[in-house]
Formats: C-alpha cells, sequence, structure tokens
C-alpha cells in the first residue's frame, strides 16, 4: 500500500515538471517545443516526462539551441515549480537542471 | 551564402563598369528577388510558429519589416524606371521607415522569453556601440554646406539614428544566444544591420555629396545586407523545422 502511495506521488511530480516544461517551452514557441521533443527522442530515446529523473538532458538541449540564454529559460522552468520546491524528487530535478 | 555575396556583388560592379544607365537598371531589378527572398523566408518562419508564443509574434513582425522593406524596394524602382521621378526622398520612405519599428518589435518579442539573461552590462555596452556608431553620422550631416533641400537632409539622417537603435537588440542577442544555435540567426541579423548602418552613412555621405545614383557601389552593401539577413532567417527555418520528424518519432515508438 505504501510502495503505491509512493508510485502515485512520483507520478504527480513527474506530471507537474513536465506541465513546467511544457508551460515554459509553449510559451517561447510551438517550434521551441517541437525540436526539445525532438532532439529528447533523437539523442536520449526519452521523452518529457523522463527529464524528471534527467534533468541533464534537457538543460544540454536548450543549452545547444539558445547558449547561453538558455539559463533564463532554466529560471521560469523553476519559477513555475516555485510552491513545490521543497517536495523531494522536484528538489532534485530543480538541483540537476541548474547545476 | 558567400558564393550569393560574392556573385552580386560582381554584377554590381559589372553593371557600374558596363555604364550609370545598366547600373540604375540593373540596381533596381536586383532589388525584386532579393528583398522578395526575404519576404518569403519570413512568410516561412510566420508559418511554422503561428500564432502561439513569443516567438510567433516576433516572426510575425519580422514578416512586416522584411515586407515593408519590399514595398518601399518595389516603389523606389517604379519610380525610377517607369515614372522617371526622383527616388528620394518619396513614399518609398515612409515604408522603410515604418519597417523599422517592425524590425525592433521582432528583436523584443524574440528576447522576450529569456529577459532575465539579459544584463545591465550588455545592454550599456551595446549602447555604447550604437552612440559610437550614430555620433560621426550626425556630425557629418549637420556640419555640412550641401544645397540638398532640408527635408532630404532630415530623413537621410533618420536612417543612422534607427539603424544605431536597431543594432542595440542586435548587438544584445549575440551576446545573449552565444554558443546557441540560433546564435547564427543573431550574427546575421548584427552583420545585416552594421552593413545597412555602412550603407546609410555612405548614402548620406554621398547624398550630401550629390554623387549619389542608383547604381552606385554603396548600392551593394544594401543588397548585401537583404541577403545576410535572409541566410539567417533560412538557417532559422532549418532549426526548427521539426514538427513532422517528431510526429513520425512517436510512430517509429510503436
Amino acid at each position: 500500500m505504501l510502495g503505491l502511495e509512493y508510485t502515485n506521488s512520483n507520478q504527480v511530480k513527474k506530471a507537474l515538471v513536465s506541465l513546467a516544461i511544457e508551460t515554459v517551452l509553449l510559451e517561447i514557441g510551438k517550434p521551441t517545443y517541437d525540436e526539445v521533443i525532438h532532439k529528447l527522442f533523437k539523442v536520449y530515446k526519452c521523452y518529457i516526462p523522463d527529464c524528471y529523473e534527467h534533468p541533464e538532458y534537457l538543460k544540454t538541449i536548450l543549452q545547444d539551441l539558445y547558449g547561453s540564454s538558455s539559463t533564463a529559460i532554466i529560471e521560469s522552468i523553476k519559477k513555475e515549480l516555485e510552491e513545490f520546491e521543497t517536495q523531494k524528487g522536484v528538489d532534485v530535478f530543480i538541483a540537476g537542471i541548474s547545476g | 551564402m558567400l558564393v550569393t555575396l560574392a556573385t552580386t556583388g560582381l554584377a554590381m560592379v559589372v553593371a557600374e563598369y558596363l555604364g550609370k544607365k545598366a547600373a540604375l537598371v540593373f540596381t533596381d531589378w536586383i532589388f525584386v528577388p532579393i528583398p522578395g527572398a526575404l519576404v518569403v523566408l519570413s512568410i516561412l518562419s510566420v508559418k511554422r510558429h503561428g500564432l502561439q508564443g513569443s516567438h510567433g509574434k516576433a516572426w510575425i513582425s519580422f514578416a512586416i519589416f522584411s515586407a515593408m522593406w519590399f514595398i518601399a524596394e518595389q516603389v523606389w524602382s517604379i519610380l525610377e524606371l517607369f515614372y522617371n521621378q526622383k527616388p528620394f526622398p518619396s513614399i518609398a520612405d515612409f515604408f522603410y521607415i515604418v519597417g523599422y519599428p517592425a524590425y525592433f518589435i521582432f528583436a523584443i518579442l524574440y528576447m522576450r522569453p529569456v529577459k532575465k539573461a539579459i544584463t545591465k552590462k550588455i545592454v550599456i555596452l551595446s549602447l555604447l556601440v550604437a552612440m559610437a556608431v550614430l555620433v560621426p553620422t550626425l556630425y557629418m550631416t549637420f556640419e555640412n554646406n550641401s544645397d540638398e533641400d532640408k527635408l532630404s537632409i532630415i530623413i537621410g539622417a533618420f536612417y543612422p539614428v534607427a539603424d544605431a537603435v536597431v543594432l542595440v537588440p542586435a548587438l544584445i542577442g549575440v551576446v545573449l544566444f552565444f554558443g546557441g544555435k540560433v546564435n547564427f540567426l543573431w550574427s546575421l541579423m548584427l552583420v545585416g544591420i552594421i552593413l545597412e548602418v555602412a550603407a546609410d552613412t555612405g548614402f548620406q555621405y554621398f547624398s550630401l555629396d550629390n554623387s549619389l545614383y542608383t547604381g552606385h557601389p554603396i548600392d551593394i552593401l544594401f543588397l548585401w545586407s537583404y541577403v545576410v539577413l535572409a541566410f539567417g532567417v533560412y538557417d532559422h527555418v532549418k532549426i526548427f523545422k521539426t514538427e513532422k520528424k517528431s510526429l513520425h518519432d512517436k510512430e517509429s515508438l510503436r
């Protein structure tokens, strides 16, 4: 029972992180969103929710596209997750994408 | 891009060598396909980006800019080739002038999602560079004793001022996107504007000197500015043409 709760909570956090990433990317533009999901699959064989465990993938792709300004996009994703930043898992994602 | 620059430059030099009439006709006609290519590419970018997001709106603004300058070039050519009228100053200037705010809005909207990365240092440095570009042109304009009418002098002086204004976001863009794929667009935007600054300064200088004519070597810089901007937009269109590819990826997962 406890295991199931943990899994559900983890899935919810994963969804929250995905939503934050998608919101920020779509605010920039649909082609940016498309390019990021394309690169995630092409290079790492994964999707946006997988960035929850591998924030470094997203960071690398954003750097490759937008250079030094990618830090501002990362800041926007962090701002979207502000409310949940202390939650276990989300904090790991934030640390990973910031580092 | 280098081949296009070399070919267009050489063609204009040859036309100039053949005489002023040949240079005039060639220059007026070459300003149809090159600025036209920029319009087509910016429309492609608008089509790709749609109305969504900051970049979608930015590309609409860029398309307006390129369309305004394309119209300006065609008005210039029509006045000169078909009506034998002096094209400067004319209604063409209205379209050139309207193009500047559209370009400025494009730059602002494009950089809006990453505005947090713009530091005061970058802004001050860009402003200083723009001022350094502007001062000599303004000095040249106000210290001259040309017999050009006041309106021509004022309109002629407007362009280097507007160039200096749009130079600021171009410089910021190059620093901001340094190391990223989109930096190629911004580097070419910067080169394009530098060419425009040089061309407008030259235009003002030779105009005050009464030695300017269509097909003058200074027109090569105007043409190159369009070539460089068009290649920048082309590269950007290429980077973000992945909608179909990502759909294909999903299919391949099944």
